[in-house]
């Protein structure tokens, strides 16, 4: 097999129709996401994509109130790593919470943020 | 392996500057080579840390720009980027390049310059070290890697937003002792606690400041070394590297990197944590700090918050931390940051500190990281 199995360009496909997709290494069933070409575990090549069900918790966060230039008009927004139910973490945009209820350990949902120019990125909302 | 010793530091002041970063590097290059007491023309390789040169100057191809600057333009020379940690990077290649019996004296360092550039600007270039794909559409900023490392180790040991201000506080009074500091005031907790949030829970007096800035070092062979007033010796220099996206890192309240360059570096060096007497380590925010104190031996994890609330880790504390002010009172200018932490070990080894001088000090220890904890060097130094 030469076709990685699944390239970013195909997870964020999958993440604008609301798929998170993650990785399993056939050899050590090691999970993974982004996509990688080896297992950091075994060093196997040997990918089966797992589609995710997008539940998670808050593994940390905060709220960004100095931004770069391509963002000075977001602020503030609020940023945290995800820790997904099984097992991957992932970092994200937090939408549709209020800064005063996030907290380490919030159930939160994973939810696609498409800009205008239809690029996709990885967010997170209410559970 | 041959041993390697330092045998001339340079720096020029950290702040707002009008000169390019090649002409800043000069600068310290000059003052390094007469430190020395090397000339020019013996300099046989030259090793340069320089992060955003391609986006504030417009300047690629650092290495053999600063070395005509300099005035040296046919030695061997590359440019070193991991970051924050980039002339750090360097300095360990020319130790190597020496220890191979390769080179005699190498000449390293870097230089930054951003100040001629807006925060708004400065932020986003500096984040070009995070993911391109997976983190920078979101926003992330460097403040914002350093918060949720924040965040997690006050959720994980306790930490708090008062044990960070005194990190601030001890550092900014470490600076008003250092001449070439960009800050050379005393602040106060209430200060700190009460300047502006940057990424929740860090506000603006938990981060070092931009800077513009250069600094080098003379290393040179043994041999070499021997002819020389007070040669310090490099008793090992470490890398390691780890994830790029925080998302792939397990534990977000300890760096690995550091923790993984600390056990080379004192393995190399033959000694462990309670043998060093002084510390420069990488400061950008104030939880870094307690981070790398922790990562280093100096504290168990979890306890370098109290640790510098109890101020062990001042001048006159058990292991004095950042004498020079750090990156939060001396400036950051992120290529030459690795290479004047170096300085300011050598100076405190040779115990030419002057009013911030660590008595006594025999061994020390310098951290550099680089960007989102994905690049860590540590090196070891004493002397005769």
């Amino acid at each position: 097999m030469t076709e990685p199995a699944i390239t970013t360009r195909a997870f964020f496909e999958k993440a604008r129709g609301g798929q998170l997709t993650a990785i399993r290494c056939g050899a050590c069933g090691e999970l993974a996401m982004p996509p990688k070409e080896l297992c950091p575990g075994c060093h196997a090549r040997q990918w089966q994509p797992v589609a995710l069900a997008g539940d998670g918790t808050i593994a940390s966060f905060t709220v960004i109130r100095v931004a770069p230039r391509a963002h000075a008009g977001d602020v503030p927004y609020a940023v945290a790593v995800v820790r997904l139910k099984e097992g991957v973490s992932i970092l994200g945009r937090i939408v549709d919470i209020p800064f005063d209820k996030l907290a380490i350990g919030l159930p939160v949902r994973f939810r696609p943020l498409i800009a205008k120019d239809l690029t996709t990125s990885v967010g997170f909302g209410p559970a | 392996m041959r041993r390697v010793a330092v045998i001339g530091v340079g720096v020029t002041k950290f702040g707002l500057h009008d000169r390019s970063s090649a002409e800043l590097f000069a600068e310290a290059a000059r003052d390094a080579l007469t430190d020395g007491g090397v000339s020019a023309g013996e300099v046989q390789a030259l090793y340069y840390g320089n992060v955003v040169g391609g986006e504030t100057e417009h300047q690629l191809h650092t290495g053999p720009q600063a070395a005509s600057v300099l005035g040296i333009p046919s030695v061997p020379t590359t440019r070193f980027e991991t970051a924050c940690a980039s002339s750090h990077a360097a300095f360990r290649h020319g130790v190597m390049e020496i220890a191979a019996g390769v080179s005699d004296i190498v000449l390293v360092g870097g230089a930054e310059r951003v100040l001629n550039v807006s925060t708004a600007e400065s932020t986003e270039y500096f984040a070009y070290a995070s993911d391109a794909i997976w983190e920078q559409p979101l926003g992330l900023t460097f403040p914002g890697v350093f918060a949720l490392i924040a965040r997690a180790h006050m959720q994980k040991y306790g930490t708090t937003e008062a044990q960070m201000a005194a990190v601030a506080v001890k550092n900014h009074r470490h600076g008003t002792l250092n001449p070439k500091a960009q800050f050379q005031k005393a602040i106060t907790i209430e200060q700190v606690l009460k300047s502006a949030y940057v990424a929740d829970p860090l506000k603006l007096y938990d981060c070092c400041p931009f800077s513009d800035g250069g600094a080098a070092v003379v290393l040179a062979s043994e041999e070499v070394a021997r002819k020389h007033r007070k040669p310090v010796w490099v008793l090992g220099s470490a890398a390691a590297s780890d994830w790029m996206l925080l998302g792939d890192k397990r534990d977000l309240a300890r760096v690995p990197a550091t923790e993984r360059a600390a056990a080379a570096a004192y393995r190399q060096a033959g000694i462990g944590p309670s043998d060093v007497d002084v510390v420069e380590l990488h400061d950008c925010f104030t939880i870094a700090e307690i981070v790398a104190t922790e990562g280093l031996g100096l504290f168990e994890p979890g306890a370098g918050g109290r640790a510098a609330e109890q101020g062990l880790t001042s001048l006159g504390g058990e292991i004095p931390v950042n004498p020079s002010g750090g990156l939060k009172a001396k400036g950051h200018p992120i290529g030459a940051t690795g290479a004047a932490q170096v300085a300011e070990i050598v100076t405190q080894l040779r115990g030419e500190a002057g009013p911030r001088q660590v008595e006594g000090a025999r061994r020390g220890l310098t951290h550099t990281l680089g960007g989102n904890t994905a690049t860590v060097l540590v090196s070891l130094f004493g002397r005769d």
